[in-house]
């Protein structure tokens, strides 16, 4: 029963092609292992410097994303003086790194307060649609621009993701309730 | 004033050489620190009080870096912008960046600083090996 349940998982991935899968509570140290993880296997794929570099920087934008968007997260209510402020809070997401065809995949799923998606719509919409001079352009934009209200970065994750990418990315959001909705983008290598 | 600054690199973070006396600074190595912030702060703080008694000496500035994520990328652009401001007051400031390649989007991201720089002058090359 055991064996056949996490089989199963197992399988359902393996079908789609995915090679790793993270899901549960994202936190730095985990980027940094499975990103040593990743590195490896993409060398030992033998994928060019390119790919490699471009699976690899989609990776890392997906996954600070999560540590520093997730709406579903875990706080230490009074956590102890000197404690690390990165363990305080935990944000959870789901995370892919597969092959379809010739191509890598980068999927990352989690939650985000449904009044946040029109706003996020919008931002992939546009940038989902410019070819790479455009998204050149924009980049250079925004990295001289105040980052957004609410932003924990600069602000240039998602064109990060989308000038590395060699498809259009693609994403979507399933509301869950009336608070929440489930946001998934993919990007392809 | 301090001679110079030295932080090795970690897997997450770039290796930082400031040889002030000589007027040679350089980062190279992989970007994409936990808290960009706390890296990058002593690195700025360092650098101002260089570039403010700089005059008009002249200084060079590498740049070898393998990859950098997007919020490092602003913390970059604005080592950029002190160096230029430099150059602007007097200095002669010769920026270099190196870019594997095969890594176009590290090319690509070099042009995007170079193209702001007036005073400073900007040298794009490729990594040797």
């Amino acid at each position: 029963m055991l064996a056949s349940q996490l089989m199963d998982l197992r399988s359902t991935l393996h079908t789609q092609g995915v090679i790793f899968t993270y899901s549960g509570y994202v936190t730095e140290p985990v980027l940094s292992g499975v990103g040593e993880a990743l590195k490896q296997k993409l060398a030992i794929d033998d994928a060019d410097t390119k790919t490699l570099r471009s699976v690899f920087a989609i990776f890392v934008e997906q996954m600070q994303n999560i540590i520093r968007y997730s709406a579903e997260k875990t706080e230490t209510p009074l956590p102890p003086t000197g404690y690390p402020k990165a363990l305080r809070e935990m944000r959870y997401g789901i995370l892919t790194i597969g092959k379809e065809g010739e191509d890598y995949v980068v999927c990352a799923g989690n939650l985000v307060q449904r009044a946040d998606v029109p706003r996020l719509h919008a931002r992939l919409d546009r940038i989902k649609e410019m070819n790479k001079e455009e998204l050149k352009a924009l980049y250079k934009e925004q990295l001289r621009a105040e980052p957004e209200k609410g932003s924990k970065g600069a602000g240039l994750g998602f064109m990060e993701i989308a000038r590395r990418a060699s498809k259009p990315i693609e994403f979507d959001f399933n509301d869950l309730d009336d608070d929440y909705a489930f946001f998934a983008l993919k990007a392809t290598i | 004033m301090i001679e110079k600054l030295d932080i090795e690199a970690t897997p997450r973070t770039p290796a930082v050489a400031f040889d002030f006396a000589n007027h040679h600074l350089k980062i190279s190595g992989e970007s994409y620190p936990e808290d960009v912030t706390e890296f990058y702060g002593p690195v700025f703080i360092a650098l101002d009080n260089y570039l403010k008694k700089i005059g008009k000496n002249k200084c060079r500035f590498d740049f070898e870096l393998i990859y950098l994520n997007s919020s490092s990328a602003k913390a970059i652009m604005m080592v950029m912008d002190k160096l230029e401001d430099a150059a602007k007051n007097g200095a002669t400031v010769e920026v270099y960046w190196y870019y594997d390649h095969e890594d176009d989007t590290m090319q690509e991201l070099g042009e995007e600083f170079g193209e702001d720089l007036e005073s400073a002058k900007f040298h794009l090359e490729k990594m040797a090996g």
